[in-house]
């Protein structure tokens, strides 16, 4: 593994409108970044990255499974109380996943660290499934790189594939797309997954999360009044089930995407549990709840918020002593803590590796880049190849 | 090989579209033009049913359940007010009715007009209910108008010219009492630090 400068395509910012990419450049900063990319071997990805990443995603359905059954966890998961038959029920009637990421710290040698899971509102997928396939298509049209350069990326095609099958369960319904309103990246990468649903021929809408209704009888609306019976939703679970409509969730009998369950998958809180269900497997930093921390022997550690996105609200504690934080608007449901095991450094950039799955296969991955230690929203994010 | 073996650029490409269509939004309900789809049956219409009973003397079961799936047909998927009022501005005075819903909400809906009635192979028939207004402000003045709002000419006109949707249930249309329901935590959120850093609520 190692990185790469390459020429950028001459025109690619045309081509980026072209394709509606509008997110490439973000508060003045540039997101998408050609003027370098990752290299690859083909075992690096298959035995470090591919394999690792089915087995993890593996071992954290176990820890929902055990969790969804046990009050105890469910508590500790910060799952609010009355919600707590909703995500069981989803869990039991194995409601179907489109897809996750993986965060994880790997440099080309030894096992790659599992640092998170973003299993329910995984950004960069369009970027990842699209963009930087047409980046080495161009580049090795234009004779830059070798025809044999491959991607680990079968990101597109799987995720067509995953909403075929879905499709069977919900025949002749329309899917709706949600997200937040004002955030170009989230409208795009909603837009994508409309595209492959579209592809795999389903019939599909578009509605604000903010704009959803909801009806004298219980169900959820779309602007026109029609009841919304399927949805994919770009908004995360830990904030729905606090909001005004969460006591709608049972009656109005909408099938997300994705499901409910993932709330469970998606909560930091699962690194501890991983730890206890599978302690020193090679993929997994050593992470403690609160409480067990004191027992725990760690003494350099990264301290995380149960709920939090795009690398707020992160803490690195060394020898007893905070050296860096990064602020944000969460914590208020309690922490965990995570060996520290810092990410691999090329040049005087810190990288991290997005692995993504689609219903538990891997599918390709995403390389993102930061000045900073901790990568935030504004990292940005690295073609890659295989060679 | 470990990538997608094929995309279809054209599909992907987001420029402008030329000469997009943008559909003309009637007051009533969502209500559009039939335009491109040639309308293939001539049906009857029928504004009660003994007009339909006394057109067809040998369907009169028929004539009378076809009139009572319309009216369901109608409460189902018919444009749903949340005052008298409202729903009077639409379709004209003494032109709407008054429902309570299983958890005691009111809601005002229009009577249907009439209903389209087809005979089929073996004593079977098609239905569907028909609306019009009495409101000069409505699209739907003096027309026959689906449920949906799809306007099929005069209702002066006791045929009229629908192609197979025509007979098709519409969607159910729902009461909406509120929205915004959704949200708000990102509204909470966001208020943290401007808006400097804010770009996605994904991950």
């Amino acid at each position: 593994m190692f990185r790469s400068i390459i020429e950028e395509r001459p025109h690619w910012r045309n081509t980026a409108s072209e394709y509606g990419f509008t997110f490439h450049t973000m508060h003045g900063a540039a997101y998408w970044d050609e003027s370098a990319y990752y290299q690859f071997s083909l075992q690096q990805i298959e035995q470090d990255i591919e394999a690792p990443s089915e087995e993890l995603h593996q071992m954290c359905l176990a820890v929902v499974d055990k969790v969804v059954g046990d009050q105890q966890w469910l508590e500790k998961f910060q799952i609010p109380e009355q919600h707590w038959d909703f995500i069981r029920n989803s869990w039991q009637t194995k409601e179907s996943s489109l897809y996750s990421r993986m965060d994880l710290a790997y440099g080309g040698s030894g096992p790659a660290k599992f640092y998170e899971n973003n299993a329910d509102t995984p950004t960069s997928i369009y970027e990842t499934g699209f963009w930087q396939w047409l980046w080495l298509q161009d580049q090795v049209n234009a004779g830059k790189l070798s025809r044999k350069a491959d991607q680990f990326n079968s990101l597109q095609e799987k995720l067509i594939n995953r909403f075929a099958q879905i499709k069977f369960q919900h025949l002749h319904e329309t899917l709706y797309f949600s997200c937040c309103k004002d955030t170009d990246e989230d409208r795009g990468t909603v837009q994508y997954l409309e595209d492959c649903a579209t592809a795999a021929g389903i019939s599909c809408q578009f509605i604000y999360i903010e704009d959803i209704g909801l009806s004298a009888d219980g169900c959820f609306t779309d602007l026109d009044h029609h009841k919304i019976s399927w949805m994919f939703k770009l908004y995360p679970w830990e904030f729905m089930l606090r909001e005004d409509y969460a006591d709608a969730l049972v009656d109005s009998q909408v099938s997300w995407i994705e499901p409910p369950w993932k709330s469970v998958l998606s909560n930091k809180a699962i690194l501890p549990m991983l730890w206890k269900l599978y302690p020193n497997h090679p993929n997994l930093l050593a992470s403690y709840f609160e409480e067990d921390l004191k027992n725990s022997q760690l003494t350099n550690y990264v301290k995380k918020p149960i709920f939090a996105r795009e690398g707020a609200n992160i803490s690195i504690h060394l020898a007893g002593e905070q050296v860096y934080a990064s602020d944000g608007p969460y914590g208020d449901e309690g922490f965990i803590y995570q060996d520290y095991h810092p990410l691999p450094a090329f040049g005087d950039n810190f990288t991290l590796i997005g692995s993504w799955l689609i219903n538990g296969k891997a599918a390709g991955i995403s390389v993102r880049e930061d000045k900073n230690k901790v990568t935030q929203d504004l990292s940005r994010f690295m073609p890659h190849i295989i060679l | 090989m470990k990538r997608t073996e094929n995309i279809d650029l054209d599909v992907m490409r987001k420029s402008p579209k030329l000469f997009a269509f943008k559909p003309i939004v009637l007051a009533v309900a969502a209500g559009t033009l039939v335009a491109c789809s040639d309308p293939t049956e001539e049906t009857q219409v029928y504004r009660s049913a003994e007009d339909c009973i006394s057109g067809n003397p040998d369907q009169v079961e028929q004539c009378e359940l076809a009139y009572k799936e319309a009216v369901n047909e109608a409460v189902k998927s018919g444009p749903k007010y949340s005052s008298m009022q409202a729903c009077i501005q639409d379709f004209g005075p003494d032109s709407c009715n008054s429902y309570t819903t299983q958890n005691n909400q009111s809601i005002f809906m229009p009577f249907i007009a009439g209903y389209m009635f087809s005979s089929i192979l073996n004593g079977g028939y098609r239905s569907a209910p028909l609306y019009t207004s009495y409101s000069r402000h409505s699209p739907a003045y003096g027309k026959w108008s689906s449920t949906d709002g799809v306007l099929y000419g005069s209702s002066n006109s006791n045929k009229v010219r629908v192609n197979d949707n025509a007979f098709k249930p519409k969607p159910t249309v729902r009461r909406t009492m509120s929205r915004g329901g959704f949200g708000s935590t990102i509204a909470a959120k966001s208020r943290f630090g401007g808006k400097t850093s804010r770009s996605s609520w994904g991950g």
